[in-house]
């Protein structure tokens, strides 16, 4: 492809290059180099305001970026490369894109006016055109997986918060996406509901998918996850594997965040 | 004691709380004032010959008053289904990123709003007097096609011009309003999933914004049921216009109007309760449980039970109504 003329290797499934990100004057991301292989479970953590939602914001566009480049499965987002020249891809062009990344807010953001399996349906009908008789079948499969296939004709209001987002978590796989983006997935949650969310991403995470989650669940990361990057203030200031990093970190304000959420 | 005679029929349950309830004499002399303030009211109008109420009577199922409300109705619905549909591609137009489609957009509600209905309506009636002849072409080039400016537009086709688009200026903002009205949360996860801004406009936003876009909206139309009576200026046969000419025949001009007037409550009255409907049927999934219909709440008055939602309320009943 012309696109990846001058791309890195790509056995990365996510790849950033000096990202920057700033809203007005102030700047958010300065210059963020990461890679992310495929069927890792890659941890974000850092102290609020440190840009790491934004950064994953950034990787299925919802955020454009400033300057840096980043490429998700060897292509870059956002952006076509043709020699020098970035063209920019049309909103058409960068929603198809989208359908291969899977992404889990915080607030849930399930639709209101759907019930749980209609919110799982409505992608593959209304994006990938599946007819509905299949996609219900495989919405149905899906919420059984995540344990919600009794809840299925409920509206999200009359469903707990950890009932949401494990509902949000179906819909985002019926897209059968090749990455998933959590974006601080328990953090609204009741202290009792956060354990069923994280024993569905850990399933995921069995299974081989790849994510990148944004997460103040430090057991999580040490138990689950394969890489860890702490952020503080738009930039990368340590990483390693989990464990090492929680256990024995180098820096200062590693220490100091670690020290307060630990 | 009193309350263990009848409060503790079930074992194992708390005794429900017995006790004299508050009394409001207030209420009861300020009725009593009211009673009679009304019987007063009634007896006013039935011993004053003014009135003449054996015309209002004639004159409520005469053929041209009967004619009158088809017009009216008919008038009411097709503009405010320009109204409706003129308003959501204003709303979506002055919303885009588009410059050019915003400013469109923002130009004609600035006209349509800014001016009065009647100078509207008057304009489109005497569109003949400024362009005799109306035509498709290539301007300043030849023409492919033209026709009479007063054969093409008719006197009811003026009057849906003049209150269908001024309605798609007021109905521009409203959908404005409910749109932006819904959390932006909904388009990101929309957008999250690969929907095109079509798809999360249609799909999601839009089904969203109508709880808040309902409740003005049959404003509106009640509004504009009594609005249509401003086509009088243009000498079209609706409710008001067939009235006015009966009393300008008779000069019975009040049992006229009472019999116009009692045509007009009986068309809102339907009208509400239609919205009423619409309303509720909108309110799934953002209500845990759905408000009873007034038949409902009627049955179970007759039934003796207690009115608030219980079990057989709970939203999932529903189905979800094949919006799938």
């Amino acid at each position: 492809m012309t696109e990846q003329s001058d791309a890195p290797a790509g056995d990365a499934m996510v790849r950033a290059e000096g990202v920057h990100k700033s809203y007005g004057l102030v700047e958010v991301l300065k210059g963020i180099d990461l890679q992310v292989r495929p069927r890792e479970v890659f941890c974000l953590v850092g102290p609020s305001g440190s840009g790491k939602s934004t950064f994953l914001r950034c990787i299925n566009h919802l955020e454009k970026i400033n300057a840096g480049r980043l490429w998700v499965d060897g292509e870059l987002v956002g952006y076509r490369q043709k020699g020098e020249k970035l063209y920019e891809l049309r909103d058409r062009e960068v929603a198809v894109k989208r359908r291969d990344i899977g992404m889990v807010f915080q607030r849930f953001n399930l639709f209101p006016h759907m019930t749980a399996v209609e919110n799982v349906m409505e992608a593959p009908v209304q994006v990938k055109k599946r007819s509905k008789g299949e996609a219900r079948d495989q919405a149905m499969a899906l919420l059984e997986r995540v344990g919600m296939a009794d809840k299925a004709r409920n509206y999200p209001s009359q469903l707990s918060g950890g009932q949401q987002q494990r509902v949000a978590i179906a819909r985002a796989l019926a897209m059968q996406p090749k990455l998933m983006l959590f974006d601080e997935p328990t953090s609204a949650l009741d202290p009792e509901l956060v354990g069923e969310v994280l024993d569905v991403m850990r399933g995921l995470a069995e299974e081989g998918m790849t994510m990148i989650v944004v997460t103040h669940e430090m057991g999580f990361a040490r138990e689950v996850g394969d890489a860890l990057v702490f952020m503080d203030d738009g930039v990368v200031v340590e990483s390693g594997s989990p464990r090492e990093v929680l256990a024995n970190p180098r820096h200062e304000r590693t220490k100091a965040f670690l020290s307060k959420v630990l | 004691m009193n309350a263990t005679e009848k409060g503790a029929a079930e074992p194992g349950r708390p005794e429900a709380i017995k006790a004299v309830p508050v009394r409001h004499p207030g209420r009861w002399a300020g009725a009593i004032v009211v009673a009679v303030l009304a019987a007063m009211l009634i007896h006013a109008l039935i011993e004053n010959p003014a009135f003449e109420w054996h015309v209002v009577g004639q004159t409520l199922f005469n053929s041209q008053i009967l004619h009158g409300v088809r017009v009216t109705l008919e008038l009411t619905v097709l503009s405010m289904l320009m109204g409706v549909v003129g308003g959501v591609l204003l709303a979506v137009m002055r919303l885009s990123p588009n410059p050019l489609l915003s400013t469109v957009a923002w130009i004609y509600i600035w006209v349509f709003r800014g001016t009065p209905v009647l100078v509207q309506l008057v304009f489109w009636n005497f569109l003949g007097a400024i362009w005799v002849k109306l035509s498709i072409g290539i301007p300043f080039g030849p023409e492919f096609w033209s026709g009479t400016t007063n054969t093409l537009i008719p006197v009811f086709t003026a009057a849906l011009l003049g209150l269908g688009l001024n309605e798609a200026a007021y109905m521009a903002e409203i959908v404005r309003g409910g749109i932006q009205s819904v959390d932006e949360g909904q388009t990101e996860a929309a957008h999250a999933l690969g929907m095109s801004q079509t798809t999360a406009l249609r799909r999601i936003v839009l089904p969203q914004a109508m709880r808040v876009i309902i409740p003005p909206t049959g404003n509106e139309t009640i509004s504009m049921l009594k609005t249509t009576s401003l086509v009088q200026v243009i000498s079209l046969q609706e409710l008001f216009t067939a009235g006015h000419d009966i009393y300008s025949r008779t000069f019975q001009t009040i049992p006229v109007l009472i019999a116009v007037s009692i045509w007009y409550l009986f068309m809102t009255s339907v009208l509400t309760v239609g919205q009423y409907y619409v309303e509720r049927y909108y309110a799934r999934g953002a209500n845990r449980v759905l408000p009873p219909t007034p038949l409902q709440r009627l049955r179970r008055l007759i039934a003796g039970k207690p009115t608030p939602g219980t079990k057989s309320d709970v939203v999932p009943g529903l189905e979800g109504g094949g919006h799938v």
